[in-house]
Order: structure tokens, then sequence, then C-alpha cells
């Protein structure tokens, strides 16, 4: 009788834990499938930021804000991918779209290659950003939010008649 | 069948199944989910399973069961139900004229199954032709026509199909270990569906009983 309250008590258990192991198992899949994280690094990092636990590798990002300070932007990319490799920090993206947008950035032209990855850098800082919301105060910075940046990477992807107009060569970069 | 095979070990299997099945190793790796129509042949592949006795859901899902048993037994027909649905994408090319062929050849493959009402044994057989030769013609046969860098008679057959079928029939460069992976993913289910609890086993049982119970002449 004891034996088979036994079995029965070590059944339950059993099922229990494999619920909870196919449960966790399959929302991982889950996350995975909805996420789509192409490198091991975005696959631990996202993990890690579901519980809390993601931060960025400051001196890497304070050597990339050096970098972009003084117009060595494939540097400053750099450096930011190394502060945060799992692209989970949303003002990191920031400023690697920014450097894609300031290195793209032409007086007669902009390229559209690097004005696209910015783009999709940008994109991804304001999904990550609390309700998309991105305000970085920076003394000396033009580009303040995540949506003018946005903007302006657009404005350099469309071809319109203003394109033509001469007076564009004498436009700022921001 | 044991608790820990039907809580753990066939749920973590499918599971699995479902995750490499959708991993599309390359440059940057991507993961598919299983297409609308993976989805229907899944449910045909179920059906099958079923109606052959290679699953038979009452044994994991009634009445006379504790609940949790019954949600374990839930939890194993989905994994079942989604590995299957992954299985069919995996198998299926990813364009063109083949994903239209594989696609029509795997739904008329199940009803003819179905309609054949074949048993357990014969299923499992079935399925491992059918999934096997699949796989030969998606990751050797298709790749071998796809492949750029492939030697004369492959570029002179490249061409040769490339003007019959109006370019249709070459697919993307799949990396190599997308084989590999297939291969593995393809053993892993077939096991899988092997260690479903089935009808055969509760049969082979009930002839012992039968036997014991005849007396001695």
């Amino acid at each position: 009788m004891a034996s088979r309250t036994m079995k029965s008590m070590n059944e339950t258990v059993v099922r229990a834990a494999g619920l909870g192991i196919t449960i966790v198992y399959a929302a991982l899949i889950a996350w995975l499938f909805v996420r789509q994280p192409a490198t091991f690094a975005e696959v631990t990092g996202g993990l890690s930021s579901a519980i809390g636990a993601y931060r960025v590798e400051q001196q890497a990002f304070e050597d990339g804000l050096r970098y972009f300070r003084n117009d060595q932007f494939s540097e400053a990319r750099a450096a930011f991918e190394r502060a945060d490799p799992a692209r989970r920090d949303a003002l990191t993206q920031f400023y690697i779209g920014y450097a894609f947008y300031r290195e793209g950035w032409g007086r007669f032209y902009s390229d559209d290659q690097l004005f696209r990855a910015g783009l999709e850098t940008v994109n991804r800082a304001i999904a990550l950003a609390p309700n998309g919301r991105l305000v970085v105060e920076e003394p000396g910075q033009e580009i303040r939010t995540a949506d003018e940046l946005k903007a302006e990477l657009e404005r350099g992807l469309k071809v319109e008649a203003s394109d033509l107009d001469p007076t564009r060569v004498l436009r700022p970069r921001k | 069948m044991t608790a820990a095979r039907e809580a753990i070990h066939l749920p973590v299997l499918l599971l699995t199944v479902t995750l490499l099945g959708g991993l599309r190793p390359g440059s940057a790796v991507v993961l598919a989910p299983p297409s609308l129509f993976a989805l229907i042949l899944a449910v045909l592949l179920v059906g099958v399973l079923v109606q052959s006795g290679a699953f038979v859901p009452l044994r994991v899902m009634n009445a006379s069961r504790p609940a949790l048993a019954n949600v374990n037994g839930g939890v194993l027909v989905a994994a079942l139900l989604v590995a299957s649905a992954q299985m069919f994408s995996l198998l299926t090319p990813d364009a063109g004229l083949p994903r239209v062929l594989f696609s029509i050849y795997f739904l008329v493959l199940l009803i003819n199954t179905m309609a054949a009402s074949p048993d357990r044994v014969r299923v499992l057989r079935s399925l491992a032709v059918t999934f096997g030769a699949a796989f030969v013609l998606k990751f050797i046969v298709l790749d071998a026509l796809s492949d750029p860098a492939g030697g004369r008679l492959t570029r002179l057959l490249q061409v040769l199909f490339e003007g019959v079928t109006l370019g249709a029939v070459t697919q993307d460069i799949q990396h190599p270990a997308a084989g590999y992976l297939a291969f593995v993913v393809i053993v892993m289910f077939l096991v899988a569906v092997a260690l479903l609890p089935s009808a055969q086993r509760s049969a082979s049982r009930a002839i012992i009983v039968r036997e014991a119970d005849v007396p001695e002449a």
C-alpha cells in the first residue's frame, strides 16, 4: 500500500516536472521564432534582458562615444557593437544608427547603403525604448531623439524634386 | 508507456524537432516557422497515425486518468502536431516549381495512405521512405542542380533545366550543414513517432494474457 502511494507520488512529480520543462522549452522556442536572434550573443542577451539582467559594457560604450565625437564612425560602430553584442540597448543602438547617418551623409548625395543600415538600427532602437520614445540629452548634439534621426535617414533615402535644389549643398550635417 | 516518456522524453524530443527543423543555417541564422500548408499536412499525418494505430490518443487522454496526466497527453498531441508541421516545412523546397510539386506529393501520399488504412508497422515504414525520398530530392538532387560551383556536367544540366523550366527549378544555395541537420531531425522525428503510445502494444499484451489463460490439454 505504502509503496503504491509512493509510486503514485513519484509519477505525479515526474508528470509535473515534465509539464514544467515542456512549457519552459516551448516558451523558449516560441521566443526564438519571434525574436529571430542571429547570433548566440543575441540569444543570451535577449534571455538575460527578459529577466532584467542585461547590461552594456560601459568601457566599450565610452570608447564608442569618443570615436563618434572624433568622426571615426567605423571605429565607433565597432565599439558600440562590442558594448551591446545582443543589440538589446536602445541608447547604444541609437548611436550606431547615428554613426551610420553621419558617415553616410554627403553634401551632394547620401550613401543609401549606410542610410538603410542606419534606418534599420534606429528602428531597432525605437522598438527597444520604453513606449518607443528615446531622448538623448547630449550638449552639442543636433539630433536628440530617435524620431528625428529616423526622419533624417528616411529623408536621405527618398528621391524628391528638392534634391535638385542647388542651395541644398549648404545644408549642415546634423 | 512510462510517465517519464509521456511527460518528458517525447514532448522534449518533438519540441527539439520543431526547433531544429526550423533552423536554416547560413551567414545569418534564420528560424523558419511552418507554413500554413504544412500545418494541414501535419493534421493529415496525425490522422494517418491515429487511423493506423501508430498513435492512440485515448491512451494519453481519457476520463479515467488524473487531470495532470491528461494535460501531459494534450501537450504530447500538440507537440506531435507542431513537429509534424515542421517536418513537412523542412522537407519542402523554399520556392519555385519544386515547392508546388513537393506539396502535392505529400498531400496525395497522405490521402492515399489514409485510403489504404495500413497498420502501424507499414505506416512507420512508409513514413521513413517518404521522408527519406524527400530528403534525397531536396538536399542532394536539388542542391546539386542549384550549385553554381558544380562541374561541367552539372552546369550543363543547370542550363538545360533553367531553359526547360524557365528558371523555376533551381533553389537558393543551402549551407553545407543544412543537409546533415535535416537528416538528424528526420531520424529524431521517426524515433519519436515509433515511441508514441500505439495500439499494437496493448493488443499483443492482451494476446499474452489470453494464452496464459488457456488450460493445458
